[in-house]
């Protein structure tokens, strides 16, 4: 019946392109659509919470935690209102994840604090009994690259137009103006936890990275809108 | 009886024999079920892999090809005919026929909404959840205040309430410790949004806050001391706080619990999120009997 189709190799190979182009188009275009511009009031990431969202790549988090409620009861009754496409706008890349061996954190900031999330990275089992999680005991001392982070704010705000404010812009000298905010953002982080090294590498005028990730985790939830408290 | 068959019929007995050897020395219970299943599946795959690979290795070595040429060559190189079942090919049309009724009929007028059908699912709950537990007895609150705790409390207040060794508020041991009692003097506190409104800083000093921290600490019990007057004012002379006028200073009660969740709390200890919005009025009802039970004496 379709013996014909494969006399003219030619004519075949349009109509396959054809097929995996409406495909592409079915997948591509919803993306523009504006569902998936960023929803109302959503501000983009602070710099220290880049540097934490670089920490949460680099650590792989995302290899057991997904960033994506799904709208079932299920999950909106365990970890918030379900996700919409809107809310990662600024996520470059999202980290929306496959697989939860560990909870969803994409609302994660709403219901723990600076404090949970201290002994946690220190000790998972200290506050989950049972947990397997590993301990992240080198983000205390290891130091978070701020720096890069302010690069990856200017290069979003110059190629995406991320509404970034006018002091991050490129070049040394703007960098040196905006360094004191990172730290006086890390600083508030840090006076809230109890690590005596991480208190110290603050001082010393350093983040570390489990300020940087702490940073980041709160900012996930309701602390990103700029229209809710 | 060929030799590859031999061959392959020691293998089978191979892997059976450590499928076998497997369930043993893992000491599988086999009146589960679910092992006695996946056991019975091991077997039946290698069985299969076997057979099968026979089949075709003894096909490969006599089979020669046949059939019909289709007129077609490229290069010299022919194929023969082998069309598809027409079955399959009127499926597949169909499905064609299927797929433009789809696009311009069936999605656009029929559409499926994920959020309508979470929508769906929430108020047919919401309708459940209400008539089930139209007046819970204490025994119902109880439980359910206990899972509500143990997902959404525990991970700080610990599995039985105790706080996990000074993370967050000890439920069991009392209701207030000296060191909560004296940041709160020290600092006021207009966080819960009582009627009464905020309470000022530093109302008593020195040591008379000892007194007043060590006498609500223990639980307001033995002589009362002169300074507590002075709380006494808004939180009642008993410390119960006036009928949800002020923070019950004295047990946990539904007023300050349904505060504590709506509000959320920075104190002494550390600083915890609001949970309203996770839970419904009877959910912080059956959580705050939950937690009123936890307190030993």
């Amino acid at each position: 019946m379709f013996h014909w189709l494969e006399k003219n190799p030619f004519f075949f190979a349009v109509g396959v392109f054809l097929v995996i182009a409406f495909a592409g188009l079915v997948e591509i275009l919803p993306n523009f659509a504006e569902a998936s511009r960023p929803v109302t009031g959503l501000r983009p990431y602070t710099v220290l919470e880049l540097a934490g969202k670089e920490v949460y790549k680099k650590d792989n988090c995302i290899a057991c935690h997904s960033q994506l409620i799904r709208p079932f009861k299920s999950e909106t009754d365990r970890y918030g209102e379900y996700s919409l496409s809107g809310e990662y706008a600024y996520d470059r890349p999202f980290l929306w994840g496959s697989k939860r061996t560990g909870p969803d954190l994409h609302r994660v900031g709403n219901y723990r604090t600076t404090e949970w999330h201290e002994n946690h990275m220190w000790q998972p089992n200290s506050v989950v009994p049972g947990s397997i999680m590993p301990a992240y005991k080198h983000q205390f001392t290891n130091v978070a690259d701020i720096e890069t982070a302010y690069a990856e704010a200017v290069t979003v705000k110059n190629i995406f137009k991320t509404p970034y404010g006018d002091d991050i812009k490129a070049g040394k000298k703007a960098w040196e103006a905006y360094r004191p905010k990172v730290l006086a953002e890390a600083r508030k982080i840090a006076s809230q936890m109890k690590n005596k090294d991480v208190k110290d590498m603050v001082k010393a005028g350093k983040v570390p990275e489990v300020v940087a990730l702490i940073a980041y985790l709160n900012s996930l939830g309701a602390k990103r809108y700029n229209a809710k408290k | 009886m060929n030799a590859l068959m031999v061959k392959g019929l020691i293998f089978a007995a191979i892997l059976i024999g450590a499928t076998f050897y497997v369930v043993n020395s893992m000491h599988i219970d086999l009146s589960d079920p679910i092992n006695l299943i996946t056991m019975i599946g091991a077997i039946a795959i290698a069985v299969l892999t076997v057979g099968v690979s026979i089949k075709y290795i003894n096909q490969m070595k006599s089979d020669t090809a046949s059939g019909e040429l289709a007129e077609e060559k490229w290069d010299g190189i022919g194929e023969y005919k082998n069309e598809l079942p027409s079955g399959w090919a009127f499926s597949f049309l169909g499905t064609i026929i299927w797929a433009f009724w789809y696009w311009t009929i069936g999605y656009p007028v029929n559409s499926f909404s994920q959020i309508g059908q979470w929508n769906e699912e929430v108020k047919a709950f919401n309708k459940k959840f209400e008539n089930k537990y139209k007046n819970p007895d204490k025994a119902t609150l109880t439980a359910m205040g206990e899972s509500i705790f143990l997902v959404q409390c525990a991970p700080c207040h610990g599995n039985t309430g105790d706080g996990l060794s000074g993370k967050a508020h000890d439920f069991v041991d009392g209701r207030i410790s000296k060191k909560q009692v004296l940041a709160v003097i020290k600092n006021g506190s207009n966080q819960l949004g009582y009627p009464m409104g905020a309470m000022p800083p530093m109302m008593a000093t020195g040591k008379d806050a000892e007194e007043i921290a060590t006498y609500v600490a223990g639980g307001l019990k033995g002589k009362q001391p002169a300074a507590f007057g002075v709380c006494a004012g808004c939180h009642g002379a008993d410390g119960k706080g006036m009928n949800g006028m002020a923070a019950n200073i004295a047990d946990y009660d539904d007023t300050l619990i349904t505060h504590v969740i709506k509000n959320g709390k920075h104190g002494a200890i550390g600083t915890m999120p609001a949970f309203h919005d996770r839970m419904t009025p009877v959910q912080i009802k059956a959580l705050s009997t939950y937690i009123q039970t936890l307190r030993g004496e």
